[in-house]
């Protein structure tokens, strides 16, 4: 084994996949290097091959097909926010790509994929891919599979495991008329957030007839607080309608992040705030 | 398998106008390739871990944080460093010219990122918002200015720009 890292470049996944069954350990997926290269800088990681995923064509672009939207996993961070069908169709997407931290260098290279493989707490898009019912295909071995975000993250080793390879993220367009929003509590115009909430709400009237709300940044991973919010439909927005939603997504926290973004009790409070926020803004586009 | 991995990786990198023909370990950063081994010392080496953007250059036309790219990952790309934004003569780039008049820089060390993304925000948006700068600047840290005098420079970019073009026309 050299002392330096090798390096390979499969041309399409069927190479990938060769690859990764052949290496035991040690291997590291790379595409635009934003979440590899800053943990391999501090030495927290270090490969024994990159494997160069950025000239598969198969992970790259966004397209609209008969059963939604596909977006390929190398497909980097501008190009979810300008695109045109996210822009119409996912718009909380193309939004909360946007308010992904690092800058517009970070938005130029890092990827969809990478950011969601990653799995990390603070990250922008989770929340909203986990409010939008997002599905994977994933390679493993010779063949693809499809999985749901929300039954990924609840296996216990939360990820896709060292031998498995994001391909691409499908996605449902929003029902027409759907209020969105994305709150985010942050210091600095490009950091990271201490709380955010993810919400997609529908009306009859002034009634709320269906919403999913997704708090982050607040626990290892987001958290799916629309079952806790269910009494909130049939009902019209309200100062005390908004308490509850606060009380109800903050008692939801069991168990905090408790970080230099703040501790515990405060991420807790927040988490309801934001939940607040993020419904009411919803709820303020819908219809 | 084995056949498909290797120990050094050949790129063919035009930086700034000129093309270099690079065989390189797997594990550089394209910050360390420009440092160390093409002597390009404008490109900053600051956190090292994306958040600072003292290390920003523009590949294929989009600013990014070399510290945090693998170099083995460009293949054929096209970079612009710091030292590639003066123009043939010489001169200063407009961009470069307002953040000298208007001291946008105190000690400067942060000066790679803000003038890459100032010229690649005013070449897609020749009259940006005082919410559209923040936005672009957004990846880098200044510790001197508070960001004032960054501000006031670009929008003077933004104004010795269009100055430019309309004696052109």
């Amino acid at each position: 084994m050299s002392l330096y890292p090798a390096f390979a470049r499969p041309r399409d996944l069927g190479q990938a996949a060769d690859i990764m069954g052949g290496l035991s350990t040690g291997a590291m997926i790379i595409a635009g290097g934003q979440e590899v290269m800053p943990s391999v800088n501090y030495g927290a990681l270090m490969p024994e091959v990159y494997i160069d995923v950025g000239q598969i064509s198969a992970l790259k672009g966004i397209a609209e097909e008969d059963d939604g939207i596909h977006i390929g996993s190398s497909t980097v961070h501008r190009d979810v926010q300008d695109s045109e069908v996210i822009q119409s169709k996912i718009p909380l997407l193309s939004y909360a790509a946007a308010q992904i931290g690092g800058g517009m260098q970070v938005h130029n290279r890092g990827t969809i994929g990478g950011n969601i493989v990653s799995m990390h707490p603070l990250y922008d898009i989770l929340p909203s891919l986990l409010a939008l019912g997002a599905e994977f295909d994933v390679l493993r071995g010779d063949g693809e599979t499809r999985v749901a975000l929300a039954d990924l993250m609840r296996d216990a080793s939360h990820g896709l495991g060292s031998e498995s390879l994001l391909v691409r993220i499908h996605l449902k367009p929003m029902t027409p008329g759907a209020g969105w929003s994305y709150e985010k509590l942050k210091i600095t115009a490009g950091g990271y957030g201490s709380a955010n909430a993810a919400a997609i709400v529908t009306l009859d009237g002034d009634k709320i007839t269906s919403l999913r709300v997704v708090v982050g940044a607040v626990s290892a991973l987001p958290i799916d607080i629309s079952d806790a919010l269910g009494g909130c439909r049939g009902q019209a927005w309200s100062d005390h309608l908004a308490e509850e939603i606060e009380e109800k997504a903050s008692a939801e926290i069991s168990e905090p992040l408790s970080d230099h973004q703040g501790d515990g009790d405060w991420r807790r409070a927040m988490a309801g705030v934001m939940a607040r926020r993020a419904v009411e803004a919803a709820v303020e586009k819908a219809g | 398998m084995e056949d498909m991995l290797e120990d050094t990786v050949l790129v063919n990198l035009r930086i700034n106008g000129k093309l270099h023909e690079l065989e390189i370990p797997a594990h550089k950063s394209l910050l360390d390739l420009l440092r160390d081994d093409l002597n390009m010392t404008g490109t900053h080496m600051g956190c090292m871990t994306g958040h600072c953007g003292a290390c920003t250059v523009s590949i294929d036309g989009r600013v990014a944080k070399s510290c945090i790219t693998l170099a083995a990952t460009l293949g054929r790309a096209k970079i612009t460093t710091i030292e590639g934004l003066t123009q043939d003569d010489g001169e200063l780039s407009p961009v470069q010219q307002a953040f000298w008049d208007e001291a946008g820089f105190q000690c400067a060390f942060c000066a790679p990122g803000m003038l890459m993304c100032t010229t690649e925000l005013l070449d897609a948006n020749p009259d940006p918002s005082d919410a559209e700068i923040e936005t672009a600047l957004a990846g880098n840290l200044c510790r001197c200015t508070g960001y004032q005098s960054l501000r006031r420079a670009v929008k003077a970019a933004a104004k010795l720009k269009q100055n430019t073009r309309e004696a052109a026309e």
